[in-house]
């Protein structure tokens, strides 16, 4: 690895929940707004973060805290990767490694809530994974590479070639945002559904490091965004603002929908959307 | 780092109340009052709160579950009663279902009066406890750093005068109870005690120099009887009564340990059944209290 | 070639000699000595061809060709005699017709067809001998233990005919090592008959009516294939005077297609592909030991073998395409179905006709990238797909249950075997373990030439995903403390256990070694260039993987500064931990059991649509021949 790769990761690794946290603090204003309240100040999730660290570290199970610290170890490992142009197919499946060990925190912590909260988290990995697979397929199409350094540096822009797998992958973002209308398993702050999901029965520095793993996803999420608008930074990062805003809206004003809706409608999405768009693609590159 | 003040996070359970007090908790969450702006969230989930906001008294159906949502949160935590109900059982205090407020079960930091209590007073409560937890973070933080540790280890008869007294202080609580002054711990003499230390095992918890806690046990046959577990008013929920039940519990090697409390005791009772005690007897010392008995037989459990 | 010989003779000889001999003690340590002479062969067969290129071999036909045409004739008779017997006549028709053809058939033209070179050894041979001699031999070893048990302790009323199990399985390893290394069409074909009748044997061995039925079922589509193979052997002798695999894969393709196309349909047959895999799933009424070696790693995986060596004729054809939509089917509607699959050994069989279906669609493309990517998925499910069976088979014998639900909390009753099954079921779908590798390199191989395909891949991956963490999960959740209960199992079956676990692991962190010495290999004979992975991309699988490996480690701080409480019940636990007071202060017990969407994935259905897709595919592949 050379010396510019391994400043990218550390810089990732430093600046992502700095950023992670500004970005749920801006969703938790944004959203207060929306409501005619004030909302909290900005760096809220930031001071939630730091309180947890001064709680008491209880546990259902002995073991249950190990899956969170692997959990967050393979997120910042699948963003490291991102952030510093891997193979964006490796990036996918890291994802679900990690995203397999929080399910299994919430398998191991013994509890109807959490048990309920991972099933389900698993029907909408499920769900967003095809999409999320295509959209890596299409870009592979597009640029010929599946490296995340090669398709960002392409200077071409990939959202004109596929719409209709970003107009997909926005439509599985509630799904990885853990917003409404498919925030099935763990809905972020102040929202309840199944009490608090897979993570009921975590407490203290446990349940901060999901907060922080969280908040590492997200930028890699929008950076997976601004992939598609990638050829010119500017217009890149007001497409993933407008997204970002986007998505707090979709949470203001839809209602959580049922896991067999959020499966359902992913993979026709999938399907549709995707397989439509890669088609295309495949019969003008002829 | 003061962050328990910025980000308070609330349990908020109803306990036998007409939900006045609770239809005013929830208002503090609309926008005209917004408590979010004070960073605080209205968790469902005892392990993720800080404060643990009680509405409505504790009555024969509710006790346990408030004890277990009580036990489930992590330090430092704080209780805020609202309403009259949730200080003292309110209007219903007379009733025969009704044991009487929050206190009876758990120990209460902050009493919010009102029926129903408005949002506004709600509130300031809620943020008088933020100074209570953050109180509370200090302290066991300086136990845990060492600074402000207490230590438990055995008396001795040099210690008596000492415990006597924190158990005349202890035990009138109990007292009024019952309202019943004849109670032996309070009668006890000093040259009793020191009878007891060449029959008893005493164990004293001693903080700064002075003894917070005591716990006096002896062994007859494969049982241990525990009695007169003591903790200054003061220096309850730290910990001091787990840490003395623990060491006589790795002192004595019987399989059966039995101690005894008084009926009202609420909270010695619970203390007990979550370390694995259950009740086996009861008597009626006199006609204005009575005793249960509760009995712990050890086994070994594995935890993955 | 003595080697070659030894492989196919060996397992023979030890089946007749385990026949005549009396003595239950010598024939046990018989058979465990053959497995561990077995495998050292296949080992030192590896050694010694490490650096070879192709390498074919004359053997003197004559003989040998009469006397497989002579008991390919007495086989027939036995499956004629058990068909009347049991009234199912399919299968004595079906095998009738095609013995009789092809004995016809060879008495009367096969002199004018001359195969020059009968027996033939490279990288792709090393390999399934590989599979088939190491981890073959370790199911042989594990067998020896578990069937003491099957009989002493769990099934006292069957009849014990293990005298005659470990011939048969004997000769099915010896069938086997003689399909890998035919050359000789007629010989494969001869071999490919005893597998079937070995598997026959073997699903039935519990005599009991199921068995019964599912046997014949086996018996009768594997001879439906067999029925197709011996068509496409007649075809191509008669039209084209191809006699051999080497002389099939240097022809021109025009008109060959037909025959390749019932070849292929042979080698789908015996995988389990769709429309035909309703018959391994019913296999699972037969003893772990044999659903582990015939239906998971060896048997099944000879009708792929069959299919991936026909890829290159395969490749840019629409034969080709059909026969990669069969695998891709097949791969996501069983993928589906075993969602709503709660006993382990149908979730472990339709998981391994999915990765079947796979590697089909890998054949069916046919470029080198896929070539490589079929060869990959061989090795990683052979081993993972072992592995889990006879952890499966263990824990059935100690719970009573195949039931994924009754294996909850299996990490503290049984933890090295659950801690082995996770170590599995890793291997089965995760990053950075092998099968993922492979799934990755299917996708690019599709990427570049049928996009169309990767719906499937995606879909289906997305889909196995669900079920295996499901199982995961399953056996580290502890709600109800239970005894522990993992003694009793004999060192015979550990070991095997023990060393399958840590091959899974170590092959996964030396597969680019495995990829370059011996699958890139083959792929650069068939292909003249061959695919690997890049260099950055192996750093980052194996920094996934040491991460990973890390996490065992974890357990030895295990929470000593954690304070453990009860889960949250809303508040109405009880004295217990796992109990709550439920209604008017009822004791109730928490119960945690997996969604199955049984209702939104029947297996009916799904089947039924499956199977029809397929079937259409497959007449269309028929007719796609004279395109």
């Amino acid at each position: 690895m050379d010396l510019k790769a391994i400043a990218i990761v550390v810089s990732y690794i430093i600046l992502a929940p700095v950023a992670g946290g500004l970005l749920a603090g801006i969703d938790r204003v944004i959203s207060a707004r929306m409501q005619a309240r004030r909302g909290p100040p900005l760096l809220q999730p930031f001071y939630d973060v730091f309180k947890l660290f001064n709680k008491e570290n209880l546990v259902v199970r002995r073991s249950q805290n190990f899956y969170i610290w692997f959990f967050l170890a393979f997120v910042i490992f699948t963003g490291a990767l991102f952030f510093s142009g891997g193979d964006l197919l490796l990036v996918i499946f890291a994802l679900t490694l990690s995203g397999m060990f929080f399910v299994l925190a919430g398998y191991k912590a013994s509890s109807p809530y959490s048990f309920v909260a991972s099933q389900r988290e698993l029907i909408q990995m499920m769900a967003y994974e095809p999409m999320v697979l295509l959209c890596a397929v299409g870009m592979y199409m597009v640029t010929r590479s599946f490296y995340v350094s090669d398709i960002a540096f392409s200077h071409k822009p990939l959202i004109i070639y596929l719409p209709a797998l970003f107009a997909g992958f926005v439509y599985i973002l509630a799904i990885k945002l853990r917003k409404s209308p498919f925030d099935l398993s763990l809905s972020h702050h102040a929202h309840q559904e199944l009490v608090q999901g897979m993570t009921t029965e975590f407490s203290g520095r446990a349940l901060a490091m999901i907060e922080i793993a969280h908040w590492y996803e997200n930028v890699f999420i929008l950076g997976f965004v601004y992939l598609f608008v990638a050829n010119n930074p500017l217009a890149g990062l007001a497409v993933v603002s407008a997204i970002y805003f986007f998505m707090i809206l979709v949470d203001n004003t839809f209602a959580r929908m049922k896991c067999r809706f959020a499966l359902e409608s992913s993979w026709a999405m999938a399907l549709v959307l995707g397989l439509g768009n890669i088609l295309v693609l495949f019969f003008i590159k002829r | 780092m003061p962050f328990l003040k910025k980000s308070p996070w609330i349990l908020h359970y109803d306990g036998s109340s007409c939900n006045g007090c609770d239809i005013e908790v929830v208002a503090c969450l609309t926008p005209l009052y917004d408590v979010e702006r004070l960073g605080v969230v209205n968790t469902g989930n005892p392990k993720h709160a800080d404060i643990f906001l009680i509405t409505g008294s504790v009555n024969e159906q509710n006790r346990q579950v408030i004890h277990n949502l009580y036990e489930q949160m992590p330090d430092p935590k704080v209780v805020v009663a609202v309403g009259i109900c949730a200080a003292s059982g309110g209007i219903f205090s007379d009733c025969y279902n009704i044991l009487g407020g929050a206190n009876k079960v758990i120990p209460v930091d902050v009493f919010v009066p009102g029926c129903a209590a408005r949002p506004e007073a709600i509130i300031d409560g809620v943020i008088a406890s933020l100074q209570v937890l953050e109180d509370k973070r200090a302290r066991l933080a300086a136990m845990s750093a060492g600074k402000e540790e207490f230590i438990v280890e055995t008396a001795a008869v040099s210690d008596s005068a000492e415990i006597l007294a924190l158990q005349k202080l202890a035990y009138t609580n109990e007292a009024e109870l019952y309202n019943d002054f004849s109670l032996s711990p309070l009668r006890q003499t000093l040259d009793e005690l020191r009878e007891d230390f060449e029959t008893m095992t005493f164990l004293k918890a001693v903080m700064n120099g002075k003894i917070v806690g005591s716990v006096r046990a002896f062994a007859l046959g494969d049982t241990c009887f525990v009695w007169r577990l003591i903790i200054h008013p003061l220096y309850e929920g730290l910990g001091i009564a787990q840490r003395l039940m623990d060491e006589i519990e790795n002192r004595f090697t019987c399989h059966r340990f039995e101690a005894f409390t008084g009926t009202k005791t609420k909270r010695k009772i619970f203390f007990f059944q979550r370390r694995g005690y259950r009740i086996f007897a009861s008597e009626q010392v006199s006609e204005k209290r009575g005793r249960v008995y509760l009995e712990k037989v050890r086994k070994a459990e594995t935890n993955v | 070639m003595n080697l070659l010989l030894f492989l196919i003779g060996f397992p023979l000889a030890l089946a007749i000699v385990l026949l005549i001999l009396p003595w239950v003690g010598l024939r046990r340590a018989l058979v465990r000595i053959g497995a561990i002479v077995l495998s050292i062969a296949t080992i030192s067969l590896l050694t010694l061809h490490f650096s070879k290129d192709i390498l074919y071999f004359d053997l003197g036909s004559g003989l040998i060709n009469k006397a497989m045409i002579g008991i390919e004739a007495l086989v027939c008779a036995y499956i004629i005699y058990m068909s009347v017997r049991f009234k199912k006549y399919w299968a004595g028709i079906l095998s009738l017709l095609q013995t009789a053809m092809l004995i016809v058939f060879e008495l009367s033209q096969g002199r004018a067809a001359h195969v020059e070179h009968n027996l033939f050894i490279d990288k792709f041979s090393v390999i399934m001998a590989l599979v088939a001699g190491v981890i073959g031999s370790l199911i042989v070893l594990y067998a020896t233990g578990y069937m003491q048990q099957f009989h002493h302790s769990y099934h006292k009323g069957l009849k014990d005919q293990r005298r005659v199990f470990f011939p048969v399985i004997f000769t099915f390893l010896s069938a086997m090592f003689g399909i890998i290394f035919s050359n000789n069409l007629v010989w494969l074909y001869f071999f490919w008959e005893i597998t079937t009748l070995c598997s026959f044997l073997l699903i039935r061995y519990k005599k009991t009516a199921e068995a019964n039925e599912n046997s014949f079922r086996a018996l009768t589509m594997n001879l439906l294939g067999g029925l197709g193979f011996a068509a496409g052997i007649i075809y191509l002798q008669h039209f084209f005077g191809i006699a051999g695999l080497d002389q099939l894969l240097m022809a021109n393709k025009t008109g060959i297609m037909l025959g390749v196309v019932l070849l292929c349909f042979a080698g789908l047959t015996k995988s389990a592909q769709l429309p035909f895999s309703s018959w391994l799933v019913g296999a699972m009424v037969a003893p772990t030991p044999v659903s582990a070696l015939l239906h998971s790693t060896t048997m099944v995986k000879a009708g792929v073998y069959l299919v991936l060596r026909m890829a290159f004729v395969l490749q840019g054809t629409l034969c080709g395409f059909l026969v990669a939509l069969i695998g891709g089917v097949t791969f996501i509607i069983s993928s589906l179905i075993a969602i709503s699959q709660s006993d382990a050994k149908k979730v472990l069989a339709y998981s391994t006709i999915a990765n079947l279906g796979l590697i089909v669609l890998c054949a069916g493309i046919g470029t080198y990238e896929a070539v490589w990517a079929g060869l990959m998925l061989i090795i990683f499910h052979a081993l993972a797909k072992c592995l889990l069976f006879l952890c499966v088979g263990e824990v059935e014998h100690k719970i009573h249950s195949r039931n994924i639900e009754d294996m909850e909390g299996l990490i503290v009753t049984m933890p090295k075997l659950s801690i082995m099954l996770q170590i599995g079921i890793a291997g089965m779908f995760l990053a950075p373990f092998g099968m993922l590798i492979s799934k990755w390199a299917v996708l690019r191989a599709l990427v570049d030439t049928n996009p169309l395909l990767v719906i499937f891949v995606v879909f289906g991956s997305a889909a196995t995903v669900f079920f295996w963490v499901k199982w995961m999960g399953k056996l580290i959740i502890v709600s109800h403390p239970k005894p522990e209960m993992e003694s009793g199992i004999s060192r015979w079956e550990w070991t095997p256990l023990v060393l399958l676990s840590l091959l899974t692991i170590a092959i996964c962190g030396f597969f680019p070694l495995v990829s370059s010495n011996l699958v890139e290999p083959y792929v650069i004979e068939i292909y003249g260039k061959t695919f690997t992975m890049s260099a950055g991309n192996i750093h980052i699988m194996s920094l996934m993987l040491a991460m990973v490996m890390l996490f065992p480690l974890s357990f030895f701080n295990y929470g000593k500064k954690v304070k453990v409480v009860d889960a949250y019940l809303g508040g109405a636990n009880s004295e217990s931990r796992t109990e709550f007071s439920g209604f008017r202060g009822e004791v109730k017990s928490i119960e945690l059991k997996n969604y199955y969407l049984m209702n939104y994935l029947p297996e009916s259905k799904l089947l039924r649509l499956g199977v029809l897709v397929t079937v259409i595919f497959m007449v269309l592949m028929l007719g796609a021949v004279w395109i």
